[in-house]
């Protein structure tokens, strides 16, 4: 695989024409992503998703550059429900940016391959990310600046790409008191690919950033979904991860919460079947006094998928009256899936406020008779149940538009 | 319209029912009052089909073997049972709950579905009746009721079913006098020539105002007394002690 990856890299590097420095930056963390290679479960973060293992054993002759294929310009919209601002990203590269829906001078997104930060990654993956992003999108909103329509980055792969790696970068910039409404949506239409993305957010004073990962049509790409988000004064981030879709997929969230009153949400459904294995890894850190965070993630388990969420409130102890909260409850519906829950708090302020639960188990039989004594079939109480299990931690989005957006794809009853 | 012979049952090896032999004709109202643990609960869940016991005897239900039929045939033909302890069901909204329910019955019998505008004004004019305050019905079904409300909720769900044979499993408990007037009132307005009702309670105080045709004591998995209304009252008076 190393082999690989040092060929396709000086590949990359010759066809993309990127000045020495660049190549040099890259180099840094090719180096740093070489020494480390993919996690497996020996490191604590990993120990219920190897993603070596994964990925050896679900992609062959794994490619890390692919310049063969053409990009496609025109590019039909998933999201037809409501009008919204686009981005397109196929095969990993930029194909398209419309925000027609607003101020040009208000929304600023540039494409920039260079990298100019020298980073002290540690995490293997965001190295590699750095090393091969074939996509560097700057998002600014400007200061005091609302979108008026959602931006949606749609995230395509076609047909002809086969066991490739793509890594995405997107950096997210809202100043004071602005807001942002974005949805990341994957269209899978490639197989075995490993999928590397990192956001960055952040969001300064008194600015709101929603934003939503749906991950819903079944695929059996790899992806590794990695969210920074850091957040100033009076600051608010709501987050929903909507898991569904992928043969695998993490989806890995830290978020600081640098300043006092500042606020964190994430929610999240993970609803797995066959041999589908998710994971929701949340890192909060409570840096700043008065500070928020609450979480809520649902989980369903057929078959014999797997599903992990690993969650971490850390309050520092500069964070007195910190109010933390997390709760996760999964449904196993066959005794051959598996749940693991790894729920942490590390507290070193003495006035704070943090909860965290999780709970496991079937559905239950009183509920499902009560329900069947009404006339409904076995079949129908099931998925009520199910339905309205999920429905828990969908109802906590905040935009409309967007959560029955969510509703529709779940096919919920209305 | 139900016939109920030798009906035994057994719950991890324990016998509950332990031979009870009952007929219910259309148009009766049926009073089955007993102690804790003679087995009221127990003849409910059996009538209603509930999965863990081990049932043997004889139960027709017009012309079919009702112990034959699974839980949704039941409710199919007409069966409904008002929970002592409503089920609460987080995520799923009350109305939804009742168009779902109302339309597999519908569907069942081969009758036309009601679209959600027929089924609102349903809704409506039933909870009118009950004086039911519609609000409750878009919340999550049963999820922060109140007890007088959940008790309602199943009355409101019995009167937009309307099933032949209903059975009541202790509604009066948990209701303060103003609810239990008021839930009684709702059964009181279903009684009709076809439509049977078998009520299970501890107190004669829900028989002051749903007066039944007859009153069966049961005791120990056995129906040991029967008569009209008045042995409710004589029972309120001396206890069951007198009868075991």
């Amino acid at each position: 695989m190393i082999e690989q990856l040092k060929s396709d890299f000086s590949k990359m590097t010759e066809n993309l024409k990127f000045s020495e420095s660049n190549t040099q930056l890259r180099k840094k963390n090719l180096t740093n992503f070489i020494d480390k290679g993919f996690p497996n479960k020996r490191i604590e973060d990993w120990k219920f998703s190897d993603l070596n293992q994964i990925i050896s054993s679900n992609i062959e002759n794994l490619r890390f550059y692919n310049d063969e294929i053409d990009v496609l310009k025109d590019q039909t919209s998933l999201i037809n429900k409501f009008e919204h601002n686009k981005i397109f990203f196929t095969n990993g590269v930029i194909s398209k940016i419309d925000i027609k829906h607003e101020d040009d001078a208000k929304v600023l997104i540039t494409n920039d391959l260079n990298l100019n930060k020298n980073t002290n990654e540690t995490n293997p993956l965001v190295s590699l990310n750095y090393a091969l992003a074939s996509a560097h999108t700057s998002i600014v909103v400007k200061e005091n600046y609302s979108l008026n329509k959602p931006l949606i980055l749609y995230n395509i792969t076609t047909k002809e790409l086969n066991s490739t790696a793509l890594n995405l970068r997107i950096n997210i910039k809202l100043e004071k008191n602005s807001t942002l409404k974005l949805v990341t949506i994957f269209d899978d239409q490639s197989q075995n690919n490993f999928i590397n993305i990192t956001q960055n957010f952040d969001i300064a004073q008194d600015a709101i950033l929603k934003s939503y990962k749906i991950d819903h049509k079944p695929n059996s790409n790899i992806k590794y979904f990695y969210n920074n988000i850091n957040l100033e004064k009076n600051s608010i981030s709501e987050n929903f991860i909507f898991s569904t879709g992928s043969k695998f997929i993490k989806n890995e969230v830290n978020c600081n919460l640098n300043d006092q009153y500042g606020s964190a949400f994430i929610n999240g459904v993970i609803n797995l079947k066959n041999s589908q294995h998710h994971e929701i890894k949340t890192n909060i850190n409570h840096l700043a006094e008065n500070t928020k965070s609450y979480q809520l993630i649902k989980t369903v388990l057929n078959d014999q998928s797997k599903g992990i969420y690993q969650g971490k409130i850390y309050v520092d102890q500069k964070a007195q009256k910190t109010n933390g909260y997390q709760l996760s409850k999964a449904l196993l519906l066959n005794e051959n899936t598996e749940f693991d829950g790894k729920p942490e708090l590390e507290i070193y302020a003495d006035d704070v406020k943090c909860s965290h639960g999780s709970t496991s188990g079937n559905l239950d039989e009183d509920s499902i008779f009560y329900l069947m004594s009404r006339g409904l079939s076995h079949q129908q109480s099931k998925e009520l149940l199910i339905n309205g299990f999920l429905m828990d931690a969908v109802e906590k989005i905040t935009d409309l538009e967007i959560k029955n957006l969510i509703k529709d794809m779940m096919g919920a009853v209305e | 319209m139900l016939t109920i012979k030798d009906l035994k049952a057994n719950i991890d090896n324990k016998e509950i029912l332990k031979g009870l032999n009952l007929k219910i004709n259309p148009g009766e109202v049926h009073a089955i009052m007993g102690p804790n643990g003679s087995g009221k609960s127990t003849l409910s869940n059996v009538l209603s089909g509930k999965k863990g016991y081990t049932v043997t005897g004889d139960v027709k239900y017009f012309n079919e073997n009702l112990l034959d039929l699974e839980i949704e045939e039941r409710a199919h033909k007409g069966i409904f049972l008002a929970f002592q302890y409503p089920l609460e069901i987080p995520g799923v909204n009350t109305n939804i709950f009742l168009k779902t329910s109302l339309n597999a019955i519908k569907k069942a019998k081969g009758e036309k579905e009601l679209d959600a505008i027929e089924f609102l004004k349903l809704v409506k004019q039933k909870a009118g009746e009950l004086k039911f305050d519609e609000k409750i019905l878009s919340r999550q079904l049963n999820v922060g009721f109140s007890g007088g409300e959940k008790k309602k909720n199943e009355i409101l769900q019995m009167s937009i079913l309307n099933p032949r044979l209903s059975i009541l499993d202790e509604t009066d408990s948990g209701l303060d006098i103003d609810a239990l007037k008021i839930v009684s009132e709702g059964v009181n307005a279903l009684r009709s020539k076809d439509s049977s009702f078998l009520i299970i309670t501890h107190y004669q105080r829900l028989l002051d105002y749903i007066k039944p045709d007859f009153v069966h004591v049961l005791i120990n998995g056995q129906i040991v007394k029967s008569g009209g209304s008045e042995l409710a009252i004589e029972l309120e008076s001396k206890g069951y002690e007198t009868l075991s």
